[in-house]
């Protein structure tokens, strides 16, 4: 029997659709969970997915990258590489294991939620593919890490981090909540698969991949590259649902979504991305730097992708941009000083050599986020440890959940952004955080801060030790300095030599 | 002592922070209490300087030696730690 090409087959039997009539149309598809806008089912069918596989092809392609992945991992499992590696490139595993691992989980659910909601056929076919690959990209991202939990316990984090009320755990879980489970299939399909991953996730996994590579972490590459194949795919099923949208009169609903994704995903991104970028990978293996890589994926590429679509740029678009030359750096101080309270040993990344390079990278580092880690650097060299470590809390973004920071030092511009609503002050890191919540305020009005927590007694007792005890962290869990201050060693020799510029 | 929580944004840091304050206390030990969390931590000290209080996207400073319950502020709020000459108003 001759097996007829993909291409004779496929149009037909995608379009192949039932009519209901047991039930009506709108209770097949509730509007609650399909979010089709009011665009009727002969317009969604006009919906082209760009990329188009069938089930045998998808497991075919799908065992063999299974199969790399794994074979790669097996052939070096006894390579030393974690005894090896340099202690940020681990606290790089860490971090990204516990942040990414379950939200993968979290991703297969809201494809899940277009494989029976999506009101395109096109649309629900890609969802199954897309599903199954999320369940594959959860598995893979917590069996690899298992390896390391007998020798240090923070890898078990790959699989806590999302039970626990650590802070950072609950602003990636915020996220994930709000951009991926709690949406319609139309909303995920752009704010999940458009906004986070053909904007974000194809960065972090190629630059990833790439940093992987460069400092000999094979296994790590190849489990990367096999996600990100993955995702590059479905991350199309975005695209076409706009396409449908705009062509429908429903330009101004679809930016908004992809507005609220970009501005949800880029506060993840950050937190996680630009530490692990500038200061966690060793300085002889960095290739770019945040910013750098931000300006090739975000500006380069995403920006024209909207374009294209004709969608205007975001009203949010140059702060946006502004923040990649100052909004991770604040991070990462939080990272590093509040480090008992994460799961992971950031890397401080400050040697004079890595100065220089963060000078260069970002001129007026030295007088800005420099002055910080100068009193920092002074403690450490002095040995007086006890001012290195946080005696209270961080007023945390009422949308992201993240610290609220900007730049310290000569060009201070650190500010709340507040907003009264129904009686009670929400704090915000940015303008963009602020219009987030403005958009669906009783979508997140009562969600509490750690702080806000904290404060209604829900922490006990209220002081550093009752917080580490809420959020889970447990003895041996609690994050210090990757390198155990050795990097503090230059300083010693030559206090001088700490302002590069 | 009546603890009185407030947002500090202390010049040179970079994030806004929790710290508790006494409401029956002066101003200027707000500002010491804000101090504690900022100064000799990732904030330099500047001798011979004060640090003056002013509420976030205004210009005047509150009395050094006012009581903090007689003032407007409330709990929460976000205070501006500055640093500023002693002779200055």
């Amino acid at each position: 029997m001759t097996i007829l090409d993909r291409s004779e087959w496929y149009d037909i039997a995608r379009e192949t659709n039932w009519t209901p009539t047991f039930v009506t149309e709108e209770e097949l598809f509730p509007e609650v969970m399909t979010g089709g806008l009011g665009v009727t089912r002969d317009k969604w069918e006009k919906y082209d997915e760009p990329y188009k596989t069938s089930y045998p092809e998808y497991v075919k392609i799908q065992r063999e990258k299974d199969a790399g992945a794994y074979s790669v991992k097996a052939a070096l499992e006894r390579n030393k590489l974690f005894e090896t590696a340099d202690p940020g490139w681990i606290s790089i595993l860490k971090s990204h294991y516990g942040g990414l691992a379950l939200g993968e989980y979290a991703a297969m659910s809201a494809e899940a939620r277009m494989t029976r909601f999506g009101p395109a056929p096109g649309m629900r076919n890609m969802a199954t593919f897309g599903m199954l690959d999320e369940n594959r990209h959860t598995q893979l991202q917590l069996y690899f890490p298992h390896e390391h939990c007998s020798k240090d316990r923070q890898f078990d984090w790959a699989v806590k981090a999302y039970h626990t009320n650590e802070w950072a755990a609950i602003a990636t879980r915020r996220m994930v909540d709000d951009l991926f489970l709690g949406r319609d299939a139309i909303s995920i399909a752009i704010m999940l698969t458009f906004a986070f991953e053909t904007g974000f996730t194809n960065m972090q996994f190629l630059g990833l991949s790439s940093d992987a590579a460069e400092v000999g972490d094979y296994t790590f590459s190849s489990l990367i590259s096999s996600i990100q194949t993955d995702e590059s795919r479905h991350a199309q099923i975005g695209g076409p649902a706009l396409e449908v949208l705009i062509a429908n009169g429903k330009k101004a609903e679809a930016e908004r979504m992809v507005y609220q994704g970009i501005a949800g995903a880029w506060r993840l991104f950050c937190v996680l991305t630009g530490p692990s970028m500038d200061y966690n990978t060793p300085l002889a293996h960095r290739k770019h730097s945040f910013k750098e890589f931000m300006q090739e994926w975000i500006i380069g590429q995403f920006e024209r992708s909207l374009i294209d679509l004709g969608l205007d740029l975001p009203w949010y678009w140059d702060k946006l941009v502004a923040e990649f030359d100052y909004m991770h750096h604040a991070y990462q101080l939080g990272l590093w000083y509040w480090r008992p309270t994460i799961w992971w040993n950031p890397a401080a990344g400050v040697t004079p050599d890595e100065r220089d390079w963060l000078e260069e990278k970002y001129p007026g580092w030295n007088d800005t986020f420099g002055k910080c880690w100068d009193v920092i650097i002074e403690n450490v060299v002095a040995g007086r440890m006890d001012k290195t470590y946080p005696e209270t809390l961080p007023i945390l973004c009422n949308m992201s959940q993240l610290p609220i920071c900007a730049i310290p030092g000569n060009g201070w511009n650190v500010k709340d952004y507040p907003l009264e609503y129904q009686g009670r002050t929400y704090h915000f890191n940015s303008e963009i955080d602020r219009w987030m919540f403005q958009q669906s305020p009783e979508r997140y009005r009562d969600h509490m801060s750690l702080v806000d927590r904290l404060l209604a007694g829900q922490i006990q007792p209220p002081d550093i030790g009752g917080i580490l005890k809420y959020m889970n962290i447990a003895p041996g869990e609690c994050g210090d300095d990757a390198h155990k201050y050795a990097w503090a060693d230059a300083y010693r020799v030559n206090p001088f030599s700490k302002s590069a510029a | 002592m009546s603890q009185l929580p407030i947002i500090s944004n202390f010049q040179g840091d970079f994030l806004l922070q929790l710290v508790l304050g006494d409401s029956e206390g002066t101003i200027n030990s707000l500002a010491e209490a804000a101090a504690y969390h900022s100064v000799g931590r990732r904030v330099a000290p500047q001798p011979g300087k004060v640090i003056r209080v002013r509420r976030q996207g205004e210009t005047g400073f509150y009395k050094p030696d006012a009581k903090v319950s007689d003032t407007d502020i409330k709990a929460m709020d976000c205070l501006e730690f500055v640093f500023s000459d002693p002779d200055k108003k």
